[in-house]
């Protein structure tokens, strides 16, 4: 450590005003802080000391991932070989699942933070602004909600597109209308439809020499499934799926989205750390739920038929309502606001599923959807606040 | 009514005005730096859509179309090579009697329209309402009433939930080249994205 200091330290003069390096400063910058607390303060206005910065913020909301990452990385492997009806127990064959998981889902994180951390860096140096670390976020959640099978160049350029038009064109982190990583499933979802959607992508089928896939495979998403069948899901081998089993995630899917324990267990990370707002989860959920129960009474669609505690497990609606709605800068800013925000996301996801057979992720399409609809929102809470204060202080 | 509902839904999300068919634009990006003043304008067009459609229903059924005119004993008449001039024609009457309204009821309103009032008149949603309701064929006159209207609210929610973004990225740092007109035809089409989810639903 001490070492590492002294390097920076050496280095610094090149960086700073006047040095040869001066252009670059963001970049030294970035990496400074990044290791070390730096011992900037505040130069006027007001001083408050705690230990929470934005540094501090995303790498927790990255920590709170790790469990759908590593469950993703399982599951990717767990399903791969029950398509080739191989350690069809759950704790079989742990390492080898393991290892065919990281081969698949590692290249694509990696994908997505090189090219989103080059650009952020490039505009950094073009804009001279400092290095913000909004897409250690972005960068995580990007792999998390794409399918096992997407190519590798489909997410750079889906990274590439969120982070120059989601974002950097804003003014950076903290700026942008719409969540960076939503942008990069609905532009790949859009652009690329075969891709993101149907039933070859969410389970990895390269064979090797001497492998054939079980005959009951199916690569079909629980989505899907419901649409035609209602409450009757199968696994990749065919094989029936409880309700629990969906609550532990073992179904195809994309690849951090899967099981809502993991994701459960990310909520009471942001939650106990006070970084996501309780109030935006537990009104998407609400939204859901009554969505879902409405369409329960009316039961004319097989999805419709779907319980709505099972509504809420399955495709990315947990996944969603956890980490993307609750993201504080696309979401409402007022509290009351949040209520209504959250209700609606929850509200419109079960809507799309349901209506639009042709797009079953209503998750992703409801937060894009509520993104942009969040600043008025505000706008009439706030107004309303006004009017009221105005009442009383007029009475 | 399940008709009517579905005309409506239609109107607002899945064709909506400028997402899906980008008409009305220039009144879209110039009237939609502040929220209260697009709201006005957003009922402007939902009033003039919700009289002019109507109006041009009833000029297409009995007097343009093919064969419409068989109540005054020409039957073999076709007039409808008319529709674009005539539609346009009961357009700017009626846009005028919106100005002289708004004037004398809501001067404030006036002054924040300023040009853009009287250029309702050429507002491509209203001409694109009248061509599109000539285009669907509507059996009945409620249900272009209620097309009329839908898309007005269409267009009202588009002008805005942009004006509210507009709003609340005044203090973004978004690069000088693109301040203005051009950071507004980014967030449109990112909006146009988020109302693409609509697209496909079909309802009843």
């Amino acid at each position: 450590m001490k070492a590492l200091l002294d390097i920076l330290a050496k280095v610094k003069p090149n960086f700073e005003k006047g040095g040869k390096l001066e252009k670059f400063f963001p970049a030294y910058d970035a990496l400074e802080t990044f290791m070390f607390v730096p011992g900037h303060t505040t130069k006027s206005g007001s001083h408050i000391r705690d230990g929470i910065d934005l540094k501090r913020t995303m790498i927790t909301v990255v920590l709170a991932m790790i469990p759908c990452l590593i469950f993703g990385i399982w599951n990717a492997g767990h399903q791969h070989y029950l398509a080739l009806g191989e350690f069809i127990g759950l704790g079989e064959g742990m390492t080898e699942k393991m290892m065919v998981g990281a081969m698949l889902v590692l290249p694509i994180v990696a994908v997505s933070y090189g090219v989103g951390l080059g650009i952020e860096f490039a505009a950094a140096i073009i804009r001279g602004h400092a290095l913000n670390e909004g897409f250690l976020v972005s960068g995580m959640l990007i792999p998390l909600i794409m399918p096992v099978g997407v190519p590798l160049w489909m997410v750079g350029v889906a990274t590439a597109f969120a982070v120059i038009i989601g974002k950097e064109v804003f003014g950076g982190t903290g700026m942008n209308i719409v969540n960076p990583a939503i942008t990069a499933r609905a532009f790949l979802f859009f652009a690329y439809p075969s891709d993101m959607s149907g039933d070859k992508v969410w389970v990895d089928t390269t064979l090797n020499e001497g492998q054939k896939l079980v005959d009951s495979y199916t690569g079909e998403t629980i989505l899907s499934q419901a649409i035609n069948n209602g409450e009757k899901f199968v696994g990749t081998g065919g094989e029936p799926l409880s309700t629990m089993d969906l609550f532990y995630g073992f179904m195809p899917g994309s690849i951090g989205e899967t099981s809502t324990l993991a994701c459960l267990i990310g909520a009471a990370v942001l939650l106990l750390t006070g970084i996501a707002s309780w109030r935006t989860m537990f009104s998407v959920g609400v939204g859901g739920y009554v969505m879902a129960l409405i369409f329960n009474v009316w039961a004319a669609t097989p999805f419709m038929t779907v319980e709505p505690f099972t509504q809420l497990m399955i495709g990315g609606f947990a996944f969603g309502a956890i980490f993307m709605a609750t993201d504080p800068v696309t979401a409402t800013q007022t509290n009351t606001g949040k209520y209504i925000y959250g209700f609606l996301i929850g509200f419109f996801a079960i809507m799309f599923r349901v209506f639009n057979p042709a797009y079953p992720e209503g998750m992703m399409l409801a937060i894009l959807f509520m993104n942009v609809m969040a600043p008025i929102i505000d706008h009439y809470v706030l107004n309303a606040n006004i009017q009221k204060r105005m009442k009383r202080a007029n009475a | 009514m399940q008709d009517l509902v579905n005309i409506f839904i239609k109107g607002v999300f899945i064709e909506n005005m400028i997402f899906a068919y980008f008409l009305g634009m220039c009144s879209y990006l110039a009237v939609s730096k502040t929220v209260n003043t697009a709201v006005g304008l957003g009922f402007a067009v939902i009033f003039v859509l919700c009289v002019t459609i109507p109006v041009n229903y009833l000029l297409e059924k009995f007097i343009l179309s093919a064969g419409a005119l068989e109540w005054a004993g020409m039957p073999d008449v076709d007039l409808s090579f008319l529709s674009f001039i005539m539609f346009i024609a009961i357009i700017a009457s009626i846009v005028q009697l919106v100005e002289m309204l708004v004037e004398k009821f809501a001067p404030a309103l006036y002054g924040a329209l300023g040009i853009f009032l009287p250029l309702i008149a050429v507002n491509c949603s209203i001409l694109g309402g009248a061509l599109f309701m000539q285009e669907r064929e509507f059996e009945t006159l409620t249900e272009a009433t209620v097309f009329g209207f839908g898309s007005g609210v269409g267009w009202l929610l588009a002008i805005v939930a942009i004006a509210a973004i507009r709003e609340k990225i005044r203090y973004s740092n978004v690069p000088a080249p693109l301040r203005g007109l051009g950071i507004t035809f980014i967030i449109t089409g990112l909006m146009g994205m988020a109302f693409m989810s609509f697209m496909g639903i079909e309802l009843g």
